[in-house]
């Protein structure tokens, strides 16, 4: 018999370290609310047949943001065999708000009160049978992070399946009356032991219920009916009953230890949300991050295992290893061009990327990302979009998908499908290799260009919010800010470590995959053509590729890239690029031949440099910031979008933006440094700013003009 | 009078909530009930940091307007 448990929880209650030491898999424990977006599934470790489901957290089962509803979803449409449902123990009260309802569903419950250690440290006493008692429900005492009664949980879990789940909770008389009437005006297609839930849902005026019921009775003259007796509205009613119907059962289930005034984590809010001190110390933190692991730390590690790892250790181990072997000609070029330095300038960057990912997976486990959100609220409103943004964009630093999925946290429509087009903006982790190779090839390794790549980012984001919010399809107010702020904690070194490291391993994985595709496709294409005696081995600019890459490098005419004769290469870079950011860097390793002359850096971004300009560098660079991201990333915007129309907007718009805004940059750029001017080039560009700044502050509400010139823009 | 006048360490006691229904319905959820107790842990330009129910919550200045205090 197969057996399904769902874990059931308020958000940050320690699901997600419950789920790992059930199933021994690793997913990653953030602390903030909102870090589990998507339900998961693993076996239950020891039992083969049972399957254990972690849901995303939620505080009732009227859901508000779109986690909330996958979880809802899951739980009344999928019918899981036994509820495990996660209580924080340093908050009783608030967490059996939600057991309340979890019991109403008809699914048997089983409680695990967590966080036994903390609970104890302060001395604290919970007494669990007295709890069961109350509630009707098998309870037990767990430390999910210390492993204590995990086992215990699990089997009382098993047990529990098919037993019936009593509601022992009972409201007022007159409400419980009016749900009665209600439950007899269901039709049949609800299961009897549902029946409960959908009333008091109805009860309430929950909207969203109506959906996933075929007919729905018209309840509402009982509920008024009630409403008029009791001097309240019915959702009131029902919350105030629960709340009350809490209390007295904590009252005789837990005795809390005297506690001073103010905790630590209250102090460090005190001073790390304080009104002055806010803002001045998140910007050091960022500065500290992104120092760290891209300026300092990060470009040592890169420096290392491009120049030495990469230039004058691998390679030449490998040659020496081929001609030994005798090995044909061409598969020597395919490994050696091809494969070692393709996939090699993309592993070179793995040091950096786990350096920025250690930073990362700390600021969201220790507790800080929630102030985050808080304090960047009032700034991001400004521009239209919500503080809960900045989580989702911080997050796509390190990679876009995780980033865009993160923003299911966010409650408001408009401002969620408004910061899944721009999060990708941020550069990830992917570009940093393209940003290091602009700066050392074209800007002689200035420490300027890699801030600059962050603020042209952030730059893109908030003038896009301005700009879109202008715009009707995304008029209006974002949605209040509420957010629960977790208490600090130390992270747990096991836990940062394994978030970096498995964010690390897929970005090696990629580069052993479809890097590793990419860059055989692509030597084969740059060394392969018709040349003069049919079909055979030619020149580069002979090859296939090369054909493919004229026939549409004239579209970057414009942004300065076909100007050193060799255009072809950075189209068919940028283009690559939408398969995976890193192939960009893997197409200039193979066509710049990065492999042969590896030991000598400088005459690689020799060559780069000898045909581009310094301000079509930066515009290249700037194309593949904006533009659309990877696949993987876009295949995240499809699915978070849910709708072809908006994605394909979404789409449209990034690789308008980035088109536009490197058109301005190489037009203006090449003015400034006294390059040949191009008038025509310099009128569009110049038209171009003038529909910026008239975008960026005509009123508010105007209608949606821009649709229709960004539609323009990315057939382009 | 409105929750966002009260100043760092008050207690008050909330007598009622302002707003549109799916707000009012996930403050409720989070524990901000007419008659529960609320302590302001917290200040600055964005909003205000609470103490409900034993719950840390971060709240925006205009909905701190919209939960009435006695």
């Amino acid at each position: 018999m197969s057996v399904r448990i769902a874990l059931a929880g308020n958000p940050n209650s320690g699901k997600t370290t419950l789920f790992n030491a059930l199933t021994g898999s690793n997913q990653f424990v953030g602390n903030w609310p909102g870090v589990t977006v998507e339900k998961k599934e693993g076996k239950l470790k020891g039992y083969p047949d049972v399957t254990v489901m972690d849901l995303p957290g939620i505080y009732s089962l009227s859901p508000y943001t779109l986690e909330e509803v996958v979880a809802r979803n899951y739980l009344l449409g999928e019918h899981p065999d036994v509820i495990l449902n996660i209580v924080d123990g340093t908050n009783l009260e608030r967490n059996l708000y939600l057991t309340t309802q979890l019991m109403e569903l008809g699914i048997p419950v089983v409680m695990a009160v967590n966080m036994l250690d903390i609970v104890e440290k302060n001395g604290d006493q919970i007494y669990i049978d007295k709890l069961s008692e109350q509630l009707g429900c098998k309870a037990i005492q767990i430390s999910a992070l210390k492993g204590k009664g995990i086992k215990e949980a699990a089997d009382l879990a098993v047990r529990a399946v098919s037993q019936k789940q009593a509601v022992v909770h009972k409201f007022d008389k007159k409400v419980e009356e009016a749900l009665s009437d209600i439950e007899s005006a269901l039709g049949n297609e609800i299961p009897e032991d549902q029946k409960r839930f959908f009333a008091i849902k109805l009860f309430e005026r929950d909207d969203k219920i109506a959906g996933q019921m075929k007919k729905v009775p018209d309840v509402e003259s009982i509920i008024a009916k009630v409403e008029e007796s009791m001097d309240d509205d019915s959702e009131s009613i029902i919350t105030n009953e629960r709340y009350v119907y809490i209390s007295s059962v904590i009252g005789k289930c837990l005795k809390k230890a005297k506690r001073g005034e103010l905790s630590l984590s209250d102090k460090i809010d005190q001073i790390v949300t304080n009104r002055f001190l806010a803002l001045p110390i998140f910007a050091i933190v960022m500065w500290i991050v992104y120092y760290i692991s891209v300026t300092s730390v990060g470009t040592i590690a890169t420096d290392w295992t491009n120049d030495v790892l990469f230039g004058e250790i691998i390679p030449p181990a490998i040659e020496n290893v081929l001609v030994s072997v005798g090995c044909a000609e061409w598969l020597q070029g395919l490994i050696l061009d091809g494969i070692v330095g393709g996939v090699g300038a993309v592993l070179g960057f793995v040091p950096q990327m786990l350096v920025l990912f250690l930073f990362l997976a700390f600021l969201e486990s220790c507790g800080y990302m929630a102030r985050i959100a808080f304090i960047m609220d009032r700034i991001f409103r400004k521009f239209g979009l919500s503080g809960k943004s900045f989580i989702p964009m911080l997050i796509g630093t390190g990679c876009g998908v995780p980033g865009v999925m993160a923003s299911r946290t966010i409650e408001n429509d408009r401002d969620r499908k408004m910061t899944i087009m721009t999060t990708t903006f941020v550069p990830c982790g992917a570009k940093l290799p393209i940003i290091a190779l602009i700066a050392g090839a074209l800007f002689g390794g200035a420490s300027w260009v890699a801030p600059s790549a962050y603020f042209v980012g952030i730059g893109a984001i908030i003038c896009s919010g301005i700009i879109l919010k202008k715009t009707k399809m995304f008029a209006g107010d974002p949605a209040p800010f509420v957010m629960e702020l977790p208490a600090y904690h130390m992270p747990t070194v096991g836990n940062v470590l394994r978030s970096m490291w498995e964010r690390g391993w897929s970005f090696i994985k990629k580069a052993g995959t479809i890097i590793l595709l990419s860059a055989i496709v692509l030597w084969f294409l740059q060394g392969y053509g018709f040349g003069p005696d049919g079909f055979g081995a030619v020149e580069l600019e002979d090859s296939i590729l090369a054909a493919i890459g004229n026939t549409f490098a004239w579209v970057f005419t414009p942004l300065g890239w076909t100007q050193g004769g060799e255009g072809w290469k950075m189209a068919v870079a940028a283009v690559t690029g939408l398969i995976a950011k890193e192939n960009v860097v893997t197409t200039f390793g193979i066509l710049f031949g990065f492999a042969e002359v590896a030991e000598d850096g400088v005459e690689i971004w020799g060559n780069l440099a000898g045909c581009m300009t310094a301000a079509a560098g930066y515009s290249f660079l700037v194309f593949n910031l904006l533009c659309a991201p990877c696949f993987a990333a876009m295949g995240a915007i499809k699915r978070e979008m849910n709708n072809a129309k908006w994605f394909w907007f979404a789409i449209g718009y990034q690789c308008g933006l980035a088109y536009c805004v490197s058109l301005i940059i190489y037009q203006i750029g090449t003015l400034l440094s006294g390059g040949q001017v191009n008038i025509l080039g310099l009128i569009v560009a110049a038209l171009m700013i003038a529909a910026f700044i008239w975008l960026l502050l005509r009123p508010n509400r105007d209608d949606g003009k821009l649709r229709v010139n960004m539609k323009g823009m990315a057939g382009a | 009078m409105a929750l966002a006048m009260a100043s760092i360490g008050e207690k008050r006691v909330i007598t009622k909530l302002h707003g549109k229904d799916d707000i009012i319905r996930h403050l409720q959820d989070l524990g901000f009930t007419p008659g529960s107790e609320v302590q302001v842990l917290g200040q600055n330009l964005a909003g205000m940091i609470l103490m409900v129910k034993g719950v840390r919550v971060a709240l925006s200045r205009g909905l701190a307007n919209k939960i009435m205090v006695d």
